[in-house]
């Protein structure tokens, strides 16, 4: 019996010096992981969706690889609705090297067009990014980290106004881009009188450079006396999206 | 009082020696991890404070009653005392962190530590074993004392 104690009082004195040693060399390792971003983040638009990249590179100073290294970022409308979700994943960061890694976030653009979404386009708002890091340190311990934050979203139709159209051949029309992107296409305007009927159309392109204001007299067809003028509808088509109509109620004083 | 002077010499260095080594040592390494290390332990600095004076305590109570079946009373009681600190302390293995580094700019870090929590317990059962046997063992060593010897036969 002394022996198989003496035999168990060694091995517990090796495996608590070698959990120790795992101990310090893990928290000290964690500690040498350091991120650079040395490229600045960029944005970039590709057919309907808005892409914003993160570089950065992940060096890994520490005694132990890094596995199943994942990033995802969501991106959330004041409602809770997920407007994008971007996931990276990176298999191994092995120990001592430096890994370049890229996080792509995509927001589709032609998303916001739909019922539930379609408020961004005209009112600015704040969206609540949520980024959650997940990684196998050592291979034995699970980490995630999560971030939350907000952005300001600016709208890209904001203050859409149509002027006084009583002069029955121009409408004009006029909106403010808050949006980081160029909104550029056609607007069509239809002009619909008390009894619901369409009496009058317009078109014209429209160009609006990010942080700018777009004023336009459109020249509109109308038949019958503008007074009878009850609301125009607008409708949009852009590279992003088709988005119509929009109703603006004509006030008579 | 001249067997006692030298268990307590051994008792105190003991108690010295670990204080420095779980002590004194951890709270230097996360000192100089990082700038950012020492924020990210504060919350467990009690923790390490605690675990150390659980292990000086017994270290030491262990030295001066060695020698007795107190000694391995008090080690039995050390490893069940240990598990459960290890299983309140690492909150069942998944820990988790609220930072407020920058305003507006909160940071949650979870760890799963199950895989840790279960080498801890291990080798601290290991430990529990041994105490036991050393305590059968110290137990059955004071009967065979107190049994008188057979007189040799011719």
């Amino acid at each position: 019996m002394k022996q198989a104690a003496r035999a168990l009082g060694w091995a517990t004195s090796i495996l608590w010096i070698i959990l120790l040693f795992f101990t310090i060399t893990v928290v000290y390792s964690a500690f040498q992981i350091r991120p650079s971003f040395k490229t600045e983040p960029s944005v970039s638009i590709l057919d309907d969706t808005l892409i914003v990249s993160l570089p950065f590179i992940l060096y890994n100073g520490g005694f132990y690889d890094i596995s199943k290294f994942n990033i995802t970022t969501m991106i959330r409308e004041d409602a809770g609705l997920t407007i994008a979700r971007s996931s990276t994943l990176v298999p191994t960061i092995p120990k001592g090297a430096d890994t370049s890694i890229t996080h792509n976030m995509s927001l589709g653009i032609g998303q916001l067009a739909t019922d539930d979404l379609s408020y961004l386009l005209f009112n600015d708002s704040e969206l609540h990014v949520a980024a959650v890091l997940r990684l196998t340190y050592a291979n034995a311990f699970p980490f995630e980290i999560g971030l939350n934050s907000s952005m300001p979203w600016g709208a890209p139709l904001s203050n859409l106004t149509i002027g006084d159209i009583s002069g029955s051949s121009f409408a004009p029309l006029s909106f403010e881009n808050h949006s980081y992107f160029e909104m550029s296409g056609t607007v069509r305007l239809e002009i619909v009188n008390n009894g619901g009927h369409v009496v009058g159309e317009g078109t014209t392109a429209f160009y609006a450079p990010p942080e700018s204001r777009f004023e336009k007299d459109i020249a509109v067809t109308l038949s019958g006396s503008p007074r009878n003028v009850a609301e125009v509808r607008v409708h949009f088509q852009t590279a992003f999206f088709n988005y119509g109509p929009v109703v603006i109620p004509v006030a008579w004083e | 009082m001249r067997k006692m002077v030298p268990r307590i010499a051994k008792a105190v260095i003991k108690g010295l020696l670990y204080f420095v080594l779980l002590y004194v040592v951890p709270m230097f390494l996360v000192s100089q991890a990082s700038a950012f290390a020492p924020r990210l332990f504060s919350d467990y600095a009690q923790v390490v404070t605690l675990f150390a004076a659980v292990i000086i305590f017994f270290a030491v109570a262990s030295e001066l009653t060695s020698g007795t079946i107190f000694q391995h009373a008090l080690n039995i009681g050390k490893a069940l005392i240990l598990i459960i600190f290890f299983v309140v302390a690492l909150d069942g293995g998944i820990v988790r962190l609220d930072l407020n580094i920058q305003e507006g700019f909160p940071i949650s870090i979870i760890a799963d530590l199950r895989v840790y929590l279960m080498m801890l317990i291990a080798i601290d059962l290991m430990g529990l074993a041994k105490s036991v046997l050393q305590a059968i063992n110290f137990l059955s060593e004071t009967v065979e004392k107190q049994v008188p010897q057979p007189l040799p036969t011719d």
